[in-house]
């Protein structure tokens, strides 16, 4: 088991490797050159040799990409070309702050998806089943941008019960914290629960029709044991692997989110990147992005090996 | 007693047939209502989806004006009829780049094998890695914000997904002893691919760009949203929302209006794509 859990970790650092290459070239091919965008229009041509010169963009990129590199590894992430601020810092800001955001998402997604995919597998070709499909399908067609702007014509500017957007730290004060972070994690958990509840019926379906479950239930297992004890566990491999990719979905849907609730994270800061041609910030920002997607995808299959030990043997 | 008597006179064979055609049905009609405006755009409302009218600015839904006017007074429906047209054209050419790329690089990597394999293979599975939209974005800024970028984005969006299907099913299509008996008559690797191969790969493929359709019309409108898609005037269902997010309490039908578009859309592509899915591959149905 050690050794599958050794594997998954050997074989993330060289994704990862490339997924940095990947990022530093996509980004360093943005048109329009950062030196006028941080100086004007009105820069000589002298200032901005001075400028690419200073900031070594006039080397050959391969160079600039194993500089960035050796500095990442120790946390430098470069200066903001806009602010001539560090980048590290302002990345250690935005974390927690997507992060945040990220996981009260997805824990709404897997409070709608579990129990509704499961009671709709129970209830397979009845009337409770494609009432909860029919809603599955509803929820994947709704686009999050335009919840968001619905949550808030109804509880910002009818109700009046909720803030717009903005952010307060869980720690300075944990109930408005809630309160400014509930209409951005609703909005994305509940559109990426249609997904992860559809996966969740297919595969509670795939186990309910097994022979252990005829037998359990022919044995005169009650229907609660035969669900939590017998089938939950196997139902949920498939799921897990999925809800991984679905939680990085939600990383990358942040971007779009943050935007509108004006939440100061790491998805707000990819836009301010790209808006300012500030490549330290851009590729920071995605870079930050793409790991913890990766580390979710990598922890989705340790735990998938550790619920079905037979994948050990299998690979 | 009444459901036997019902089912008695329709055969529950019929009744599982009426079911499966049901999602295609529906998907059919919400599908063909963005088509139909989006082939209409042009003559059914009168208007132009560009020219300012500041007299009838921010005007409710009315018989002149039949979903209200925006900011600027232009019409609203006009607006979301012409980025539908553009929507299902976006969403159309960014499709076929993912089916195309995607189909070309899996058949190659599954018919070659080896190295090309893994090298081709690894690569899509390095693109797979990043979050859809953030790539979208990512390469929107890389590439410049224009309309031909954002089907282009979008388009290599798909490849991956597309490569892996097409790869896994040439894989299974290589196995048939059809393909063996192509080779003893001495066929030559394309005449092989084009002849033999391609048509036993494509209808997978084609049911899943159904399914890659609402999404791509999804991520053109988030695009859009951003601002990193169509640029006005040029009407998006996405530039709409976000201009008329500004305009919700006073104007509310300017974020409802391409909302629903968005939705309608985005539902029809879905339920399109899932009703032919089902039809190849009923198991869980």
């Amino acid at each position: 088991m050690f050794r599958v859990i050794g594997q998954r970790v050997a074989a993330f650092l060289p994704t990862l490797l490339a997924t940095s290459f990947a990022i530093f070239i996509v980004v360093n091919v943005v048109p329009g050159s950062a030196a006028r965008a941080a100086l004007g229009i009105t820069a000589t041509p002298q200032a901005i040799a001075r400028f690419e010169n200073e900031l070594g963009l006039d080397r050959p990129i391969f160079v600039q990409y194993l500089d960035w590199l050796s500095r990442v590894v120790t946390g430098d992430f470069g200066t903001s070309f806009q602010g001539r601020v560090p980048v590290g810092p302002d990345i250690a800001r935005r974390l927690p702050v997507t992060l945040e955001l990220a996981v009260l998402a997805f824990v709404i997604a897997n409070l709608i998806a579990v129990p509704l995919g499961a009671l709709a597998a129970f209830h397979h070709k009845r009337k409770i089943d494609t009432v909860i499909t029919l809603l599955a399908t509803l929820l994947g067609a709704v686009p999050n941008f335009w919840l968001s702007t619905l949550l808030i014509l109804v509880f910002s500017l009818i109700l009046r019960i909720l803030p717009a957007g903005g952010f307060v730290s869980i720690a300075t004060d944990p109930v408005r914290n809630l309160k400014l972070m509930i209409m951005p994690s609703l909005s994305l958990g509940i559109v990426s629960s249609a997904l992860l509840l559809r996966i969740m019926r297919a595969s509670m379906i795939e186990v309910l029709s097994t022979d252990y479950i005829r037998t359990a239930l022919a044995k005169g297992a009650t229907d609660s044991v035969v669900v939590w004890r017998h089938s939950i566990r196997n139902g949920l491999i498939p799921f897990l692997t999925v809800g991984a990719v679905e939680f990085g979905w939600l990383f990358g849907g942040v971007v779009i989110i943050e935007d509108i609730f004006l939440l100061p994270g790491i998805g707000s800061m990819v836009l301010v990147g790209i808006v300012n041609r500030d490549y330290p910030v851009l590729m920071a920002s995605v870079l930050v992005i793409t790991t913890v997607v990766l580390i979710a995808n990598m922890l989705a299959d340790i735990v998938a090996t550790l619920l079905d030990p037979r994948q050990i043997s299998i690979r | 007693m009444r459901q036997i008597a019902k089912s008695r006179k329709e055969p529950l064979f019929f009744r599982h047939e009426r079911e499966r055609y049901r999602l295609i049905v529906v998907g059919s009609l919400l599908v063909g209502l963005i088509l139909a405006a989006s082939i209409f755009a042009g003559t059914s409302t009168g208007y132009s989806p560009y020219e300012m009218n500041i007299n009838e600015k921010l005007k409710a839904p009315s018989i002149d004006h039949l979903l209200g006017t925006d900011e600027i007074g232009r019409d609203v429906l006009t607006r979301a009829m012409y980025a539908a047209r553009m929507s299902v054209q976006v969403a159309a050419i960014a499709v076929s780049i993912g089916l195309f790329g995607g189909g070309v690089i899996g058949i190659l990597a599954a018919y070659h094998g080896g190295l090309v394999d893994l090298v081709l293979m690894r690569f899509m599975e390095l693109l797979f890695s990043f979050p859809a939209i953030l790539l979208a974005v990512v390469l929107m800024a890389s590439l410049g914000t224009t309309l031909i970028n954002a089907m282009a984005a979008i388009g290599i969006i798909f490849i991956p997904g597309f490569s892996r299907l097409a790869r896994a099913t040439t894989q299974g299509v290589l196995r048939q002893p059809y393909i063996e008996a192509a080779r003893t008559i001495g066929m030559s690797d394309a005449r092989l691919i084009l002849r033999e191969v391609l048509p036993n790969v494509v209808t997978p493929l084609v049911v899943e760009a159904m399914a890659a359709f609402g999404y791509a019309v999804l991520l053109e409108s988030s695009l859009s949203f951003l601002g990193l898609g169509a640029q006005p005037p040029e009407p998006s269902w996405g530039n709409m929302l976000n201009t008329g997010r500004g305009f919700m309490v006073v104007a509310p039908w300017m974020s409802i209006v391409p909302g629903v578009a968005m939705f309608v859309g985005v539902l029809g592509f879905n339920l399109l794509g899932d009703g032919f899915r089902d039809f190849l591959d009923p198991k869980l149905y």
